[in-house]
C-alpha cells in the first residue's frame, strides 16, 4: 500500500482579480499624480467621483452587508463637514488635517443614532435614519455659532496656492479610496467577511453559527458613518463652503441609494460601475433637471422589482469574473 | 394661556398628522412594509384637487367625493404593481422601490405642476373661527380633528368586528397560517391599502384648505406620519392617533419658543419616546 500525501491550497486570487488589482492601482497612482498632468476642471470632477463611489460603498456595506437600510447618511456628511470647517476656520488647525480630526463627529453621532434607532423595525429603521439627519439639519440651522442657516465658508484656503490645495486633495482623495475600497475588500477577506457575507444572505442563520449579529450591525454602522463622513469633510473641503441645507441633503441618501441599486448591491463592482454611470449620466442629462430625475426614480423602482442584482448581477450572468473575489477555492493535488 | 393656545392649536394639527398616520400604521401592520412614497401620493391628491377645483363647479365636499374614489385607485395600482412584488420579509425591496418611486413622482409633479405653492381658494369654512375664551380656534381644524376621530375609531371597529378586519389580522399574525385557513393575503393587501390611501385622499382635500401644497412637501408629511405612529406604539390605531396629537403639540409648543424650533421639537420627542419607551406610548401589552 502506498500512502498518498495530498497537497492543499487555497486560492483566492483569480486572473480578473489580478487583471483588477493591477488597473486598480495604476489608476491609484494616475489620480495622485494628477496635479502634474490633468487640468483643475478634472481633478474637481476625480474628488467628486471619488467622494460618490465611498460615499455609495459605506451605504453597501450597511445595506448589502449588514441589513441595515438607511436613507439618512447625509447627516454624517454634514456632521464632519462643519466640524472641519469650524476646526479650520476658527480654531486654525491645518485644514488638511482637520480632515481626518474631523471624523471624530460621525463616529460619535453614529452611537446613540444606532442605539435609539435599533429598537425599530426594519423599514421603520430607515425613516428613523432621516429623521435623525432631519434632527441634526435643524438643529444646525440654529445654531449661531456656525452661522446658523447662512452657513460657513473656508476661508483659510486661500493661504495654499493652487497647486498645493490640488497635492492636498488628490492624496486626501487617494486615501479615501484606500479606506473606503480597500478597506471593505480587506474586511470582507478576513473573518469578519464570512461573517458579514452570511449575515447578507441569512441573519438568523449567521446568529445560529454564532455571529453576533447585534454587535457585528453596530460596528458596521460606525465605520460606515466615519467612512461617509469622511467624504462629505473632503466635498465640502473642496467646495469651501457648507450650509445646512446642503450638507444634510437627502440627495445623498438617493445618490448613494442609486449608484448600489442600479450598480449591484452586495459587490464592490457593483459600486464603481454604479458610481460611474451616475457620474456620467449626471454630466450628460443633469440638464434635464426633474425629466432626468424621474427617469433615474422609476429605474431605481425597476431594478427593485425585476433586477435586484443591477448590472453587476447582469454581468455575473455571462460568466464569473469577479473584480474583487472574496471566495476561498480549495485545491487539492495529489503528489505521488 | 398662551401655552393652553398652543396646546389646542397643537392638538387641532395632530388632527391632520392623524389622518396621514393611520394608513401608515394600517399599511406596517399588515404587511410590514413602509410606502416612502405616502407623502408624495398625498401631495400628488393635493394637486389633483386643487386642479380639478378650478374645472368642477362643485364646492370642497364634492371634491371630496371625486378625490377619494381617485385615491382608491392609486391605492390598488400600487399594490398590483409594486408592493405585491416587494412585499416580503426582506425589509430592502419594499423601500427600494418606493423611495424609487417616491423620486420619480416628485419631479414628475415638479414637471406638471412646477414648484409653485397651490392651495385650494378660500371658502367659508377654511376662514370661519370660533372664540373659547379669549382662544380663537379656526372651524376647519376642528373639522379636521373630529374627522380623524370618526376615521380612527371606524378603522378600529372594522380591525376588531368585520371579517375583513379578522382576516387582516390573521395575515398580520402569521400570513401562511393565514392563508391556510382560507385568507387571501393578497386580497387583505388590497383592500388595506385602497383603505389607506383613500385616507390620504380625504387628506389631501383637508391639506389643501388647510394651508398650500408643493411638490416637494412630500418628505416631509412622510416623516410626520411617521413620528406619529412610532411615538403611538406600533400595531395600534388609536396609537396612531395619540401620537399624531402628541407630535402635533410638541411642535405648537416649540414654534412658541422659537419659528425655527417647531418641527425640531417634534423630531426631539420622537427621539425622547423611542429613548424611555420605545414601544411607544400606547403600545399592547405583550
Amino acid at each position: 500500500m502506498t500512502s498518498k500525501t495530498h497537497h492543499t491550497e487555497v486560492v483566492r486570487a483569480t486572473r480578473s482579480s489580478r487583471i483588477a488589482m493591477t488597473l486598480c492601482l495604476a489608476l491609484l497612482l494616475a489620480l495622485i499624480a494628477m496635479p502634474w498632468w490633468a487640468s483643475s476642471g478634472n481633478i474637481r470632477w476625480a474628488i467628486e467621483l471619488s467622494c460618490y463611489i465611498a460615499i455609495a460603498q459605506m451605504w453597501n456595506l450597511l445595506a448589502g452587508y449588514a441589513g441595515l437600510v438607511s436613507v439618512g447618511q447625509q447627516a454624517f456628511i454634514g456632521v464632519s463637514g462643519y466640524l472641519l470647517f469650524v476646526l479650520a476656520q476658527n480654531f486654525g488647525v491645518n485644514p488638511f488635517v482637520a480632515v481626518l480630526l474631523s471624523l471624530i463627529a460621525p463616529a460619535i453621532l453614529a452611537v446613540p443614532t444606532y442605539l435609539l434607532l435599533r429598537r425599530l423595525d426594519g423599514p421603520y429603521f430607515a425613516i428613523g435614519t432621516w429623521v435623525v439627519a432631519e434632527a441634526v439639519r435643524l438643529a444646525t440651522s440654529n445654531i449661531d455659532y456656525v452661522n446658523a442657516g447662512a452657513g460657513l465658508t473656508l476661508r483659510v484656503m486661500t493661504q495654499y496656492s493652487q497647486h498645493e490645495r490640488e497635492v492636498g486633495f488628490v492624496l486626501l482623495c487617494a486615501l479615501l479610496l484606500l479606506t473606503t475600497i480597500g478597506g471593505s475588500y480587506w474586511l470582507l477577506r478576513s473573518r469578519i467577511g464570512l461573517a458579514l457575507t452570511a449575515m447578507r444572505d441569512n441573519p438568523v442563520a449567521a446568529a445560529s453559527q454564532g455571529v453576533n449579529v447585534g454587535r457585528l450591525r453596530f460596528y458596521i454602522f460606525i465605520a460606515a458613518a466615519v467612512g461617509t463622513g469622511f467624504a462629505g469633510a473632503i466635498y465640502y473641503m473642496a467646495q469651501l463652503r457648507i450650509t445646512p441645507s446642503a450638507g444634510f441633503d437627502p440627495f445623498w441618501g438617493s445618490m448613494s441609494i442609486f449608484i448600489v441599486m442600479v450598480g449591484g448591491i452586495g459587490a464592490i463592482e457593483g459600486v464603481l460601475i454604479g458610481a460611474l454611470i451616475y457620474f456620467l449620466a449626471d454630466r450628460l442629462f443633469g440638464e434635464f433637471g426633474s425629466a432626468y430625475l424621474i427617469v433615474l426614480g422609476l429605474l431605481t423602482l425597476v431594478i427593485a422589482l425585476y433586477a435586484r442584482g443591477g448590472v453587476w448581477g447582469l454581468m455575473q450572468k455571462w460568466g464569473d469574473h469577479a473584480w474583487f473575489p472574496v471566495r476561498r477555492k480549495l485545491i487539492v493535488e495529489d503528489t505521488p | 394661556m398662551q401655552w393652553l393656545d398652543a396646546v389646542i392649536q397643537g392638538v387641532l394639527l395632530g388632527g391632520m398628522y392623524a389622518q396621514y398616520a393611520l394608513g401608515m400604521a394600517l399599511m406596517f401592520g399588515v404587511m410590514r412594509i413602509v410606502n416612502i412614497a405616502h407623502g408624495d401620493v398625498m401631495i400628488l391628491l393635493s394637486l389633483i384637487a386643487v386642479s380639478l377645483a378650478g374645472v368642477l363647479p362643485f364646492g370642497n365636499l364634492g371634491l371630496i367625493v371625486v378625490i377619494v374614489p381617485i385615491a382608491v385607485v392609486i391605492g390598488w395600482i400600487l399594490q398590483k404593481f409594486i408592493l405585491n412584488k416587494v412585499v416580503g420579509a426582506d425589509p430592502l425591496p419594499s423601500l427600494i422601490a418606493t423611495f424609487g418611486l417616491s423620486i420619480a413622482l416628485q419631479n414628475f409633479m415638479l414637471e406638471i405642476w412646477s414648484a409653485d405653492t397651490r392651495s385650494l381658494p378660500n371658502s367659508d369654512i377654511a376662514s370661519a373661527s370660533f372664540q373659547i375664551g379669549s382662544i380663537y380656534v379656526g372651524l376647519l381644524p376642528v373639522i379636521v380633528l373630529i374627522t380623524a376621530l370618526v376615521l380612527t375609531g371606524g378603522l378600529d371597529a372594522v380591525l376588531r368586528f368585520s371579517r375583513f378586519g379578522r382576516g387582516l389580522r390573521a395575515a398580520a399574525a402569521d400570513t401562511e397560517a393565514a392563508a391556510m385557513t382560507g385568507v387571501d393575503p393578497k386580497r387583505i393587501y388590497a383592500i388595506a391599502t385602497a383603505i389607506a390611501v383613500g385616507i390620504l385622499g380625504l387628506a389631501a382635500v383637508f391639506a389643501a384648505l388647510r394651508a398650500t401644497v408643493s411638490p416637494s412637501d412630500g418628505s416631509a408629511q412622510l416623516i410626520y406620519a411617521f413620528e406619529a405612529v412610532i411615538i403611538g406604539g406600533m400595531g395600534s390605531v388609536w396609537g396612531a392617533f395619540l401620537g399624531a396629537m402628541v407630535l402635533g403639540v410638541a411642535q405648537a409648543i416649540g414654534l412658541r419658543i422659537d419659528p425655527g424650533l417647531g418641527i425640531l421639537f417634534g423630531h426631539l420627542v420622537f427621539l425622547a419616546v423611542l429613548a424611555t419607551r420605545p414601544e411607544g406610548i400606547m403600545a399592547r401589552k405583550k
